[in-house]
């Protein structure tokens, strides 16, 4: 159970001379179920990564509280995991040294530690991949590698910084099916980062809209599919078209109330 | 097999450059330009007397001991430059200064320092090597890719952990890069403080066969500095290979 109350932080940006505070989040609360899978969905500048990155305790907040299960969040701990938009595979270790990375900070011995990457290859796919460099993997493969490592240190709460927007719409689409299945095997908190409408209603059992400047909870969704849900069936689901709708008029409206009037969907002008 | 081997073309370039030297050398017949048989005889005269071998030696041990401890500090430095700004600011300006500047211009102020015998030649080289490998590893160290930190930061890492796990491999192909230069910097180094100083080795014997005009030992001595420096750059190929064969890098020079 996580309980985010009231959270803020700025910071200091300097352009030229000028000195500007940058509310990157305001007053933010929120609470996540355990085994619940949330995304957040909001422009740029809305401050979700920075929460994710709070969740972790990789970053400090000014005020408010986040706590697990009681437990104030100071620094990164044993039950999160973060999995990242980028892979961050280090590149000269095998893809199955990487997924070990994890665990030689939990003090497993390093018998132990091979069995247990080479486990969670197996279920990520990638058994025949352990001795591949990185760079010999596609981008898929290469995230896929990225959530053993996560899922390799039993994290209850998995946060996912935009886990699939570097990767190809069909590979996409094939990562999402596989962490659904993934998810519910494991039965893992996700919260999840997006910038798909589609994505966040067709994994989420809630979907937070978040807005910036300053970096605010617009609505929380609820999203009231069946699950295990089917990636072409759901799709066809009425209720999945008004969703994602409501999402995308929200989105819009909160952008363009952001610009002053001016539409911020496909908008051609440079500034 | 063979005939392959022959048409490789570094080998074809030598050959060619051998030919050409060959005949012009004897075709100008003149004391400033000697053939390279003329220059292969003078080559062998030394080697046989063992002339070239002990002032070989001696200038190797110096190009060595002054070359590792400047991958030593050099290393160090840079690794604290890049990862501590504070660092980085404070000692910026010499690094970068001394590193465009005439290395030569110290050799007086070293000779003055620490005399004329084996200690200023190892500065020499020392200074020579150093400051490039400290300028590559800092930018090495500053350009790791930051959400490489982050990760492990966030399962757990400590300081030193990212240090030794993150920071040290990711900048390694840097700092081979400026092993590299260094490695080329320090033989320059050695045959100048050698060459300034005129009492022993490699050096010595340019400035001894250089003012007497006898050019065939000259080229020989040349030629025997250029081919040393060729198997150092390639030994330190071969370590850099081993090290960082999963990435390719730019250098700073």
């Amino acid at each position: 159970m996580v309980e985010i109350q009231g959270v803020s932080k700025s910071y200091q940006k300097t352009v030229k001379d000028s000195t500007t505070k940058v509310e990157a989040l305001s007053d933010v609360s929120l609470s996540i179920c355990d085994n619940e899978f949330l995304s957040i969905i909001g422009p740029s500048g809305c401050g979700k990564t920075t929460l994710l990155k709070m969740l972790d305790g990789l970053i400090p907040y000014d005020s408010g509280t986040i706590a697990i299960d009681g437990q104030t969040v100071r620094g990164p701990g044993p039950d999160r995991a973060v999995v990242f938009q980028t892979f961050a595979l280090l590149p000269w270790r095998t893809v199955l040294a990487n997924v070990e990375f994890s665990l030689e900070f939990r003090r497993i011995p390093p018998t132990e530690r091979s069995e247990i990457a080479r486990d969670f290859l197996t279920r990520v796919g990638l058994a025949d991949f352990a001795n591949h460099y990185p760079h010999e993997l596609s981008g898929g493969m290469q995230q896929r590698a990225g959530l053993a490592r996560a899922l390799a240190v039993n994290p209850k709460i998995l946060l996912m910084d935009e886990p699939f927007g570097a990767v190809d719409a069909q590979t996409r689409q094939l990562l999402q099916e596989d962490l659904l299945e993934l998810w519910q095997r494991e039965r893992k908190t996700v919260v999840f980062i997006t910038h798909s409408m589609d994505e966040a209603v067709y994994l989420s059992d809630r979907v937070v809209i978040m807005t910036p400047r300053p970096g605010t909870i617009a609505e929380i969704l609820e999203v009231p599919l069946a699950r295990p849900r089917s990636a072409e069936e759901v799709r066809r689901d009425p209720k999945f078209v008004e969703l994602t709708n409501y999402i995308w008029d929200s989105l819009k409206k909160a952008m363009m109330n952001n610009n002053g009037g001016r539409a911020a969907a496909g908008a051609k002008t440079a500034v | 097999m063979l005939i392959a081997r022959l048409f490789n073309i570094n080998v074809l370039s030598v050959i060619s450059l051998a030919a050409v030297w060959e005949i012009a050398g004897r075709l100008m017949d003149s004391v400033l330009m000697p053939p390279l048989s003329k220059i292969g005889a003078a080559w062998w005269k030394l080697f046989a007397s063992g002339k070239l071998m002990s002032n070989l030696g001696a200038s190797l041990w110096t190009l060595a001991a002054g070359f590792f401890l400047a991958v030593i500090v050099g290393i160090v430095i840079g690794l604290l430059m890049g990862r501590f700004r504070a660092i980085e600011h404070f000692l910026d300006l010499y690094v970068n200064s001394l590193m465009s500047a005439p290395t030569t211009a110290f050799v007086p102020v070293l000779i003055m320092w620490l005399g004329l015998g084996v200690q200023s030649r190892i500065a020499v080289v020392f200074l020579f090597a150093v400051f490039v490998i400290i300028i590559n590893t800092m930018t090495g160290v500053k350009q790791v890719d930051r959400v490489l930190l982050e990760m492990a930061q966030s399962f757990g890492a400590k300081e030193h952990e990212v240090f030794r796990k993150i920071i040290l491999p990711a900048a390694m192909p840097a700092i081979m890069a400026g092993i590299r230069l260094g490695m080329g910097r320090a033989v320059k180094g050695m045959v100048t403080a050698e060459m300034l100083l005129t009492l022993t080795g490699i050096g010595a014997m340019i400035m001894q066969y250089g003012s007497a005009f006898a050019t065939d030992s000259l080229f020989a001595v040349i030629l025997t500095i250029l081919i040393v420096a060729m198997v150092a750059m390639k030994l330190v190929q071969i370590v850099d290979q081993r090290l960082t064969g999963w990435k390719v890098e730019i250098a700073v020079e």
